[in-house]
């Protein structure tokens, strides 16, 4: 069991366990984990560096035919559009928010499909990368809904449908980033746990990697879809109701 | 025989059962909260592919929304998963 339970908790350092960077502030601490910044550097450069290669592709007329490339990046945005942005209920909003949503996207899909790799980690595999995401989606719904509908209405929608509802509207608020990092984090953490197990203990080499298909790939890309779905939902809820 | 147990329980220290009471909770805990999400989830899918068969030509918006409420609905399994794992390597 011990040897399970050491390979484990170098994928458990997030619990607090071995903060490899720490810098004192103002009395306090700040614990920095170098591989989850590293793996989030990698993802973002993958991302960028494969975004400059297609766009190289993009140059000419538009009235041109289209190369094979241009055409199957206009499908990935239709899919994307098609998929993400038209569930919100206002045509301006789904196309303010487009680029958003879909960047949210892609992040966490290639964070949770470059866990496949060995010795990589997602980084969504820390919590504080999904946190941070989930905070950036409720700030900025609730920073969104206060433009549209002024600070005034936007404190009553606490108090509907009755005042004494307050307390549990602030929960409910305030439960959905919570349950939104927590859902991804899980999510990801129990598909590298099980493999982990897995290939340490029961069967060295064909069953890890149909598991890396079935936890990297298949929920990986079906979680990265809720992620960004939900910010969807979560957006529009906060700006429209 | 009496005596052999009184001898084997004083080889237990205090660690030795905590260690046991966390792994037995960590159980219980994945093992109970594992049916609520499973059950609800399961409605869910079962819902979506009545209102499929009945119209396939809102199969696309209908799995989206499914898959959406099963994700929410995941939650609860997704805490207890949290908490077996805090109760195995933190606590």
């Amino acid at each position: 069991m011990h040897e399970i339970f050491s390979q484990l908790a170098g994928l458990l350092t997030h619990l607090g366990e071995k903060p490899i960077l720490v810098i004192p502030l103002l009395g306090g601490e700040i614990r920095v984990d170098w591989m989850t910044i590293l793996m989030s550097w990698t993802v973002m450069t993958i991302i960028i560096v494969i975004a400059l290669f297609l766009r190289r592709s993009l140059r000419q007329p538009v009235e041109e035919k289209p190369t094979r490339v241009q055409a199957t990046l206009d499908a990935l945005i239709d899919l994307l559009q098609g998929q993400l942005s038209s569930n919100f209920s206002s045509e301006e909003l789904a196309r303010m928010m487009f680029p958003f949503v879909s960047t949210l996207f892609l992040y966490v899909l290639v964070s949770n499909w470059i866990g496949i790799v060995p010795y990589l980690t997602s980084p969504t595999q820390d919590l504080n990368v999904t946190f941070g995401l989930a905070l950036l989606v409720f700030f900025l719904s609730h920073w969104l809904a206060m433009r549209k509908k002024g600070i005034r209405r936007y404190l009553r929608g606490f108090a509907e449908p009755y005042a004494f509802m307050v307390p549990i509207n602030l929960v409910g608020e305030l439960a959905k980033p919570l349950s939104h990092a927590f859902r991804l984090f899980g999510n990801v953490l129990a598909g590298s746990i099980l493999t982990t197990v897995v290939m340490a203990k029961i069967f060295p080499l064909a069953v890890p990697a149909g598991l890396n298909i079935i936890f990297g790939l298949f929920f990986g890309g079906i979680q990265g879809f809720v992620f960004a779905i939900l910010a969807v939902a979560y957006i529009n809820v906060a700006v429209e109701s | 025989m009496l005596q052999e147990a009184q001898s084997v329980a004083s080889g237990i220290s205090g660690a030795d059962i905590v260690a046991a009471a966390k792994y037995i909770a960590a159980g219980i805990c994945m093992g109970i909260g594992a049916i609520g999400s499973a059950i609800g989830e399961g409605i869910a899918a079962a819902h979506a592919l009545d209102g499929m068969a009945r119209q396939p030509e809102m199969q696309g918006a209908l799995l989206r929304t499914m898959v959406l409420g099963q994700a929410i609905t995941e939650t609860t399994g997704i805490y207890s998963l949290l908490v077996a794992i805090v109760l195995l390597f933190v606590v």
